[in-house]
């Protein structure tokens, strides 16, 4: 067998494992996969089972299948091999296991063919390389900085590169022209740390560094699946993150508000809020749903999106069987799930906060309450005039429209979407038809453990706690989890929050050196696992961990001290295009139309007509349709505040690879497909902006070569070379000839929106028309306002939006 | 106007920036490794393409493909299933059998038993291979859908149709390789249907919308005539030239121009690709397009479609057909649901075995799940309808390396559950991969640190459907 080592261990380093481990990552999987369908526990096919050693040793109508330490006497490998006529799994040649796989038996039953016990304590050994994330921090050495780390760096890059690079990074949005020629007459020494200390200040700092929170979280306005319905209090867990950011909130406090906000610090609301974290995911209940099952899931969720976010742990694996990878038992899964026992949802009532943005409230209440009696008063029509008011699609319609507005009407109210520690006193939040438990007596469900994940066959019950490898690898104490209502997740929280777990600073560390350098330290920074990639530059690593907690936590001072390395300021910088968000954003900003208002309800910003204009089915009937906020100055705010639809995302956003918000996002991907050419140069929405953007121009400079100046001092940070300039020249003046002889279109009148639904009774379709929205809609510039000369600047100004220079940054 | 242009026109009318050659040479030498560059698939198979024809809603199989006669004796026989926690309230209560209220003919030389509204149908059953063994978990429609079109009951995965393009590529590199017909309303659950998931978005399913403009934003919005999108887009060329040359080292920006390139090949050809004007009237007569059933003609549009989309060498088509959850009056909402898909199916199987590409194309007839013999006394009263049933349902099969003219499985004999042949959703997803020459086992992504595949848990090939 030695022999074949060479050949093998730099396709799959599963030699270097033990026989325990080979069994369980390499034998086990393919035993109940490819053979124990027809030779398991319900059929033994030639009465031969290979459910357990003691089965295959036995073997069935063909003899022993298994001799322990003599590979080429086993039945089990000749058939896998395909000897004597024989092969299995059956079905030819084709279905043969992969070589690596048959050459995993054979080491395997060389090895003795182990086959360890399925505990629920794991007790099989781990590489040590593979558990340097459990194990403590290395002291901190205040001496050191970011770049005795690294291999001295590439030259510094050219201040316009810098000051475009760090402006985008720590707001998502580009410098403004005045802000780069401040920063390029600063000559000072102290030019540098001078910008940063502006930009960390900026409210946009948290906008930008709240956006990269929330795609770890999946936030949403909504709850995802069949019907969607809306979070109307969520967007005050949003502000609350912008918020905490901005203010420099220390991390450990951020976590322990998140977690448990609600029993650490009873009397702060901001705390209270801070708890939408742990309902962040989709979620529904229908009568369609199993009760049990629908509160199993929201524990698999809170719990595995805890560990992941804070802890940079994959729990989730360890629902079903003791985690294949890492030292996570399956007890310590439901462990921790026991955490999250007596977390009840709650929507409490909750004064507005001084820092909160109330000011469009009164109009956005007023605007959805008419809408609300307008449909009322239309039922009440209808049912005069139906007697069977029920049956007819048109009613069920109406029905769900008011349902959905009184819904909504919640966003404008001093409502928290929040949880608490068994149900709160008189408040109920489950959406429609979750029935709240009784407040008397109230008892959390005792948590199993449960074997495959498996609801209905529970095993033993476990007691609340925290993962158990922290304490047996890396000697960080376990702490006791109370088994009371209250109090458990607080214990959670601090254990979390406590600069003795190696695991937090080092995951938040990370998940910023990524932000920064589109990269993290660690590959994957919510899986430092075994599977997760290992560290490039381990000790960097830690370094960074133990500033952070000695600089109390602060995550400014971190960036400070990534920003002020040389490494961040060369020239060898992987380019990087823009997310979605400050791709959009900076169309905005760009174009003089970005509303820069911070926090309150998410607005309705301009998407496409086609999508806007798409049914959207709700259990039983259609939502009312997409309706864009009625002024451009509500439209035009940055993409966060955006209403979060989880089935109606901004085809802009999702085009520009927004990521899914069902889906915790560690990462943004930046492919480029086709059809982002179309949503940048041919949407309504682009080319509204270009020719906002040269009416803007139009405004700020008196001449065409100062519009042209401006316009790639605002798109570019820089002024245009001589030959640029020519060719932006030589387009406007063609274009102007263009546009002379060609006039602009029509105005578009608005379209009536027909609804079309098809009844489930009936399977007639029938149409009804949406009356328009009774708020006065506020259009953008339209090409039919403006002269040729201002049609022929957008050619150039919506070409500037569309190049490479425009969306990568360097 | 005209989306008709050449891509010399668009891209390069202004005769300015790059030279023509040259750009050609850099696009096709890019092409060449491209991420739906056409793979060797992991064994040989006959389907290289799929259509998928999605019923969403759930269709009864015990009022399409599988006829419970026993219903007749127990209709209206009522009972009660006990409030258990483990099920829905939908499925418990006081409950009473529904028998079916259609008719059954026997068609195709096995003389295999049809609702009697498939008329057409009945010309192509020995084409398929029907399934009657398939067991789902979940009973809530988005999470049924998810787990049919994902394998995870959980939106966010990569979607069937994008791990085909993951494993196989594609063959017309100006199309799309994984195409979404839906409905004018989606489904529920939504895009999350037709998601790329994890896999990079080369792979994500683009809906092409019956109404409006096929691709979203294809068409440019009004008054940007084509003279002008050239004349803009050479410029655009321009300036990427005088940035690209401060940038040599960054090869993304050629990436980037040929994305541009794409779509506007893209904006040439899909326009011809979907003018079903270029079909005889016979033909499209035949899908049912024209005829008097607005939701047949609608339905016969988009698999029409479909067949000219597989003829242009798109990997996969999902068809999606709404409307199937007929909880009341099953007479009435599935009979309009039958009388829809009648032609446009059968139409569908009858063109692609005619042109020859029914040989290595696969067609997959599925919904979410199947339904329950019994039905909920709702409101006082009843009212003979179904209620949603993942242990039991139907699923057909055609074309490239399906066993044609077969029944495989059987539920018992009131049609609540699978009792033979009985497989697990996962292990149709292995057997679907498995007919487009991909091993699902082998067929994996590194994503976040974990191995991911379409069946999730790996599984095993449903053999007895294979040809």
């Amino acid at each position: 067998m030695r022999r074949l080592l060479p050949l093998f261990c730099f396709i799959l380093p599963l030699f270097a494992l033990s026989g325990d481990e080979l069994f369980r990552e390499r034998i086990e999987p393919v035993l109940s996969r490819d053979c124990q369908g027809c030779h398991g526990s319900v059929q033994a096919l030639s009465k031969l089972a290979v459910s357990s050693r003691a089965a295959l040793l036995q073997g069935g109508a063909r003899g022993p299948a298994l001799l322990p330490g003599q590979p080429d006497q086993s039945l089990l490998l000749h058939v896998l091999e395909g000897r004597n006529g024989l092969q299995m799994p059956p079905g030819g040649p084709r279905q043969k296991l992969p070589p690596e796989t048959i050459a995993a038996f054979r080491e395997w039953i060389a090895a003795g063919a182990p086959w360890p016990a399925r505990a629920t304590e794991a007790k099989w050994t781990y590489k040590d390389e593979d558990l340097w994330a459990f194990r403590p921090v290395r002291p901190f050495d205040p001496g050191k900085t970011i770049d005795s780390f690294l291999p001295s760096p590439a030259p510094r890059a050219d201040r316009r590169t810098l000051i475009r690079r760090v402006t985008f990074d720590l707001t998502g949005l580009p410098p403004t022209p005045e802000e780069v020629n401040t920063f390029l007459a600063d000559k000072s020494p102290q030019a540098w740390n001078k910008l940063i200390d502006r930009l960390l200040a900026s409210p946009h700092y948290g906008e930008r560094y709240g956006r990269h929170w929330l795609d770890v979280v999946r936030y949403a306005d909504t709850s995802g699946y069949s019907n969607d319905f809306e979070r109307p209090n969520a967007w005050r867990y949003r502000d609350y993150v912008i918020r905490s950011l901005n203010q420099d909130k220390p991390y450990d406090q951020f976590i322990r508000e998140q977690v448990a906000g609600d029993e650490l610090y009873p009397g702060n609301p901001e705390a209270r809020i801070a708890t939408g974290f742990l309902r962040a995911g989709p979620w529904e209940h229908t009568a369609m749903s199993v009760e049990a099952v629908t509160r199993q899931l929201f524990l698999d969720d809170v719990a595995h999106h805890t560990v992941s976010t804070f802890l940079g742990l994959t729990l989730g694996c360890a629902k079903c069987h003791d985690h294949k990878f890492d030292p996570i038992p399956t007890k310590d899964y439901y462990r921790v799930q026991a955490v999250f026992a007596s977390t009840e949802f709650a929507r409490p009532k909750l004064p507005f906060l001084p820092t909160e943005n109330t000011t469009g409230l009164a109009a956005g209440a007023a605007h959805l309450q008419a809408l609300y009696d307008r449909t009322l008063a239309r039922m009440k029509e209808f049912r005069q005039n139906h007697p069977d008011s029920e049956e007819h699609e048109e009613f069920k319609l109406y029905r769900k429209h008011a349902q959905l507005y009184q819904d909504s009407l919640h966003r404008f109210a001093p409502l928290a979407f929040a949880v608490s520690s068994g149900p709160l006193d008189g408040q109920t939040d489950g959406g429609p038809t979750l029935k709240y438990p009784p407040l008397a007596g109230y008892r959390p469900a005792p948590v199993h453990i449960l074997p495959g994940g498996n609801i209905q066959s529970p095993a033993e019950a476990v007691t609340p706690g925290v993962l158990s490898v922290l304490e047996r690898v890396g000697g960080y104490p376990a702490a006791g989890i109370p088994d009371r209502v209250a109090g458990r997740r607080s214990a959670f929280a601090q254990w979390i929050a406590d600069p003795r777990n190696p695991l937090t600073a080092r995951v938040i560390v990370n998940r910023l050196w990524q932000a920064h350098f589109g990269e993290g330290i660690a590959g994957d920074p919510s899986n430092f696992g075994k599977m997760g990639k290992k560290p490039t530059n381990p000790a960097l690593l830690d370094w960074l961990a133990g500033a952070l907690v000695h600089h109390g936590w602060r995550l400014k001072a971190i960036h400070r001290l990534i920003l002020q390395s040389t490494a961040y300021q060369s020239t060898n910088f992987t380019p990087r295009r823009l997310e979605a968000e400050a791709l959009r954003d900076s169309l905005l900003a760009v174009s003089g139309e970005l509303n820069r208002e911070a926090g309150g309800p998410g607005v309705f910003p301009q998407i496409n007509e086609d999508v806007a204009r798409q049914p959207q089915h709700r259990m039983g009937s259609l939502a009312p349709p997409y309706t864009p906020s009625p002024l451009r100055r509500q439209r035009n705010r940055r993409t966060i505040y955006t209403f979060q639809q989880r089935s109606l995302p901004d085809p802009l956003v999702e085009v520009f690879n927004g990521p899914t918000l069902d889906l915790a996002c560690e990462r943004r991907e930046a492919s480029t497909v086709p059809t982002q050419a179309f949503g940048l140069l041919n949407s309504q929405f682009a080319n509204d902006l270009a020719l906002a953007m040269a009416a803007r121009l139009e405004k700020e400079a008196p001449t065409l070569r100062t519009r042209l100046e401006r316009a790639f001092a605002l798109a570019f940070s820089r002024p245009p070379q001589p030959a640029e300039l020519t060719a932006a020249t030589r387009h406007f003046r063609r274009m102007l000839a263009y546009h002379q002889t060609n006039p602009p279109p029509a105005k578009p009148q608005p379209r009536p929106l027909v609804h079309k639904i098809t009844s489930e009774l009936t399977g007639q379709t029938s149409e009804f028309l949406q009356a328009p929205d009774p708020a006065p809609y506020e259009a953008n510039l339209h090409p039919s306002a403006v002269g040729p000369a201002t049609r022929a600047l957008s050619d150039v100004t919506l070409m500037l939006l569309n190049a490479n220079e425009f969306v990568y940054v360097y | 106007m005209s989306t008709n242009l050449s891509r010399r026109e668009l891209l390069f009318g202004g005769g300015m920036g790059l030279g023509t050659v040259a750009l050609s040479a850099l696009l096709a030498e890019q092409a060449s490794a491209g991420p739906l560059t056409p793979k060797a698939p992991h064994h040989p198979a006959k389907a290289k393409h799929c259509i998928f024809l999605l019923m969403e809603g759930g269709p009864s199989h015990i009022d399409t493909f599988d006829p419970k006669p026993k219903l007749d004796q127990l209709h209206m026989t009522r009972f009660a299933k006990e409030r258990n926690k483990f099920e829905a309230n939908m499925n418990t209560g006081e409950r009473y059998y529904v028998k079916s209220p259609f008719t059954f003919r026997r068609a195709g030389k096995m003389g295999i038993e049809i609702n009697s509204l498939l008329e057409n149908f009945s010309d192509v059953v020995d084409d398929c291979c029907f399934y009657r063994g398939l067991k789902g978990d979940s009973v809530n429609h988005p999470t049924a859908l998810y787990h049919l079109n994902t394998g995870n009951q959980f939106g966010g995965d990569p979607a069937l149709g994008a791990w085909a393009s993951y494993g196989l590529g594609t063959v017309n590199q100006n199309l799309p390789s994984f195409l979404v017909l839906p409905d004018v309303a989606y489904p529920q659950g939504g895009a999350a249907n037709w998601s790329n998931g994890f896999l990079p978005a080369y792979y994500q399913g683009t809906p092409l919308r019956p109404e409006g403009a096929p691709i979203l934003d294809m068409a440019p919005p009004p008054g940007m005539t084509a003279p002008r999108q050239a004349a803009n887009l050479a410029f655009w060329k321009e300036l990427n030239g005088f940035h690209r040359a401060r940038r040599a080292d960054h090869a993304e920006l050629d990436a980037r121009l040929e994305s541009y390139e794409l779509a506007f090949r893209m904006q040439a050809e899909m326009p011809g690709v979907v003018d079903l004007e270029k079909e005889s009237p016979a033909t499209r007569a035949m899908y049912g397009i024209g005829g008097p059933d607005k939701d047949a003609d609608a339905l016969g549009r988009r698999c029409l479609l479909a067949r000219r989309l597989v003829e242009k060498g798109v990997r996969f088509v999902q068809v999606i057909a709404m409307g199937w959850d007929s909880h009341d009056y099953i007479d009435k909402a599935h009979g309009s649901r039958l009388r829809a898909i009648d032609k446009p199916v059968s139409a569908l199987l009858k063109d692609l075995k005619r042109t020859g590409l029914l040989e290595d194309t696969l067609v997959v007839w599925a919904g979410e799940f199947g339904r329950s013999p019994d039905n909920g006394i709702r409101r006082g009263s009843t009212a003979w309808g179904r209620d949603h049933n993942a242990n039991a349902m139907t699923v057909w099969l055609a074309g490239g390396g399906v066993k044609a003219g077969a029944i495989v499985g059987a539920t018992d004999e009131v049609g609540g559950m699978a009792v033979e042949t009985v497989h697990p959703l996962r292990d149709f997803h292995v057997t679907l991969l498995h007919l487009l020459g991909l091993d699902d086992a082998r067929l994996r992504y590194l994503h976040a640190g974990r191995e991911k595949q379409l069946s999730q848990v790996g599984g095993q090939v449903i053999r007895p459907v294979l040809a």
